[in-house]
């Protein structure tokens, strides 16, 4: 046991690099955020001076930010209620058994696997009234209709949203799939026995199996929703105004086109504790859930 | 004992193989950085080059030029292609006194940011001498490449133009000859506009809709920069009632050139505003007399006014090969210079002495420029410091004037606060 205890300082020398290594790809970015965020740094006008809490105070005063963070809550939220809901949906049709099964699996998957930039800018133009794909599509059936998605406030926001749920449902899906693979479909035959109907079943059985699973993929799913930025920077700038402008994008804008540091670092440490928060009620419901 | 021997052994291994690594690198870091600046004792490069064309095809045979003519050898470094990323780049290079990048070519946006720095180099006494200035846009060099002590930082590498697009065909079937008037434009407008068509189109996304504002506000004999100004709020109001009348068309609040230049090649739009000499018209074999082609700027008060841009060649303060740049710099500004990036990247000279004698007359854009340059009050747009901010502020706010969510005094009295703050 002695022995074992003179060694550990080997064991700490092997692991050095490591830890040196996150140490300043990880703890130092976040420690010299912190720092910067009380900090009024303004590169273009060349100002760099302690600022205390002013950063804190003026992002509720922004309008802009105001702006960003109601459509940041309104994204996340109806985003991933929607991911929930047809994430399930899809995932139950991807579990029947029908030919072209697993052909279905795999083309589902493509829009994931397509850089949001790309979808972004594909986006700009399926929902131009003129050239896009989605009002001639509706065409087809209203042949009057018109409308410019991108430019009202309620429109825009509903076409990032669709888009964003184009991206990243199917991937979603496929993760809920592979829960629903592991119930026994003895369970269901039993259920069948005693009377129970297809609501019944999905109800009684399907959805309490899989609902550790989904409450598992809510954390990775909601927090990218939260960092999301590129869908928006290529699709609409945040626009029309700043009402779809996403909380990761605002602090890019601050950080990269409008080189205000400090305001940028407020900000980031502003959604770094909202992570922080949303992950522990997160795992906090999921520890309950499992009691 | 010996389990122990052996993990010292281990970790002596581990900690000199890696302190090993560590000096490798050092010495390769080292011998590469000396590759760069030296060679057998002397110097490698006169100076270092800061460019966003080096992605040009012809870019070898314009640098091999400027080597040959100034006997200079030049180290180049392609700028980022990505607008942002390279503003932060330049930005850091420049605002930390890094002496690695002698000449960097930037745009207006960070021209306006960095002109009053003090972070690029006067250049009257050396390159911008009072021989040549006057054959360059003189509104272009006092709006953005002048110093608040009078000091010209850059040399305009080329003149663009935000020019002033019609579609000959749309003007033919509505026998409109000519647009000289706020009268004409107007009874343009009134003819084309139907049917899906409008006789004026643009692109009025956020951060692109400050060219066509201030492009009006100019047209109207109004300051940009000054809303107080009743020529400001009657330019506002003429694209307000633009929209309401049918004349453009709302949808353009989400769009960029590209759905913009898609529209006007497909016969939506009877005229518009844009840089360049017509490329993507050119791509959809519009470009032409009898189709789309640039026209004389409508005079809707006193005078012609028009916008020119440029990127400009800039001498980093903290430069160590001030000569060579200086050097450089006056090979950029001179005929041979201009010659050179005119030939290699169809640049447009920037000096009207230069592009009388350079461009062939063959060249379509070589009339309508002149024409530009003699006719026009050719200034360049107006920038403040915090130039991104202010142009994203100013869209912000035209979109929701233009919908009808603000007023047009709210409007003004927003971007008078906004020339204030990012001042």
């Amino acid at each position: 046991m002695i022995q074992k205890k003179s060694l550990q300082w080997i064991a700490w020398v092997l692991i050095m690099p490591v830890l040196v290594l996150r140490g300043f790809t990880t703890i130092y970015p976040i420690v010299k955020t912190v720092l910067n965020s009380f900090f009024d740094i303004r590169i273009l006008s060349g100002v760099n001076e302690f600022a205390g809490l002013s950063n804190y105070i003026n992002i509720f005063k922004d309008q802009k930010v105001i702006t960003t963070l109601k459509f940041t809550a309104i994204f996340v939220v109806v985003s991933m209620l929607f991911h929930i809901v047809f994430g399930i949906g899809l995932a139950l049709i991807l579990n029947m058994k029908f030919k072209g099964r697993r052909f279905l699996r795999t083309i589902v998957l493509i829009p994931w696997a397509m850089p949001s930039v790309v979808i972004g800018m594909a986006g700009k133009w399926a929902f131009n009234n003129d050239y896009g794909l989605i009002n001639d599509f509706i065409r087809r059936f209203f042949p009057d209709f018109q409308l410019s998605w991108l430019i009202n406030t309620g429109s825009a926001r509903a076409a990032v949203i669709a888009l964003d749920l184009w991206k990243d449902l199917p991937f979603f899906a496929i993760l809920v799939l592979s829960g629903l693979q592991f119930i026994s479909g003895d369970i269901y035959e039993a259920a069948k026995v005693d009377g129970a109907d297809w609501f019944q079943s999905f109800f009684r059985i399907t959805l309490p199996l899989i609902m550790r699973n989904v409450l598992t993929l809510c954390i990775p799913f909601t927090l990218w929703r939260l960092t999301s930025f590129d869908l928006v920077y290529s699709m609409t700038s945040g626009g029309p105004g700043e009402d779809t402008s996403l909380i990761a994008y605002r602090i890019t804008m601050e950080a990269f086109t409008n080189l205000n540091v400090g305001y940028a670092a407020a900000l980031a440490v502003l959604l770094f504790l909202v992570m922080g928060i949303f992950s522990w009620v997160n795992m906090r419901f999921m520890s309950r859930f499992e009691n | 004992m010996k389990k122990k021997m052996i993990s010292i052994l281990l970790m002596a291994a581990f900690v000199c193989s890696a302190l090993i690594g560590c000096g490798n690198n050092g010495d390769s870091d080292q011998s590469s950085t000396d590759a760069v600046t030296n060679k057998g004792g002397n110097k490698e490069y006169d100076l270092t080059l800061y460019t966003v064309n080096s992605t040009d095809a012809d870019f070898g045979d314009w640098l091999a030029n400027v080597e040959g003519a100034t006997g200079l050898k030049i180290n180049v470094i392609a700028a980022p292609t990505d607008t942002d990323t390279r503003q932060q780049k330049i930005t850091t290079i420049l605002s930390t006194g890094d002496s690695s990048v002698d000449v960097l070519e930037i745009n207006d946006e960070m021209s306006a940011s960095f002109k009053n720095s003090g972070w690029l180099e006067g250049l009257n006494d050396t390159v911008m001498t009072e021989d040549i200035r006057g054959e360059f846009p003189q509104g272009y060099i006092e709006d953005m490449i002048t110093d608040k002590n009078g000091q010209i930082v850059g040399v305009p590498g080329y003149s663009g133009y935000l020019a002033f697009w019609v579609n000959q065909e749309i003007m033919d079937e509505v026998g409109i000859s000519a647009i000289e008037t706020k009268e004409d434009f107007v009874e343009y407008m009134e003819a084309v506009s139907t049917d899906g068509r409008y006789g004026y189109g643009g692109s009025w996304e956020k951060t692109y809709a400050f060219n066509e504002m201030a492009q009006f506000v100019n047209m109207f004999g109004g300051d940009y920069l000054d809303w107080s100004n009743p020529a400001n709020r009657e330019a506002m109001e003429f694209l307000h009632e633009m929209v309401v009348k049918g004349y453009t068309s709302l949808d353009q609040i989400a769009d960029k050139y590209e759905q913009m230049n898609s529209k006007f090649n497909d016969g939506k739009y009877g005229s518009l505003f844009m840089w360049g000499l017509g490329t993507d018209y050119a791509k959809a074999g519009m470009l032409g007399d009898d189709k789309i082609h640039m026209a004389m700027v409508p005079q809707f008060s006193e005078q012609k006014y028009i916008f020119t841009d440029s990127w400009s060649y800039v001498l980093n303060t903290a430069s160590k090969n001030k000569d060579a740049a200086v050097k450089f710099l006056q090979y950029m500004a001179s005929e041979e210079g201009m010659k050179a990036s005119y030939e290699a990247f169809d640049r447009y000279p920037a000096r009207k002495d230069v592009a009388e004698k350079v461009v062939p007359d063959t060249d379509p854009s070589k009339a309508i420029y002149s024409r530009y340059a003699n006719e026009c009050v050719v200034k360049g747009r107006p920038m403040l410091p915090q130039t991104m901010e202010f142009i994203s502020a100013m869209g912000t706010i035209f979109q929701s004037y233009i919908k009808g969510e603000i007023t047009i005094d709210d409007f003004c009295a927003k971007a008078q606060e906004y020339v204030e703050t990012y001042n």
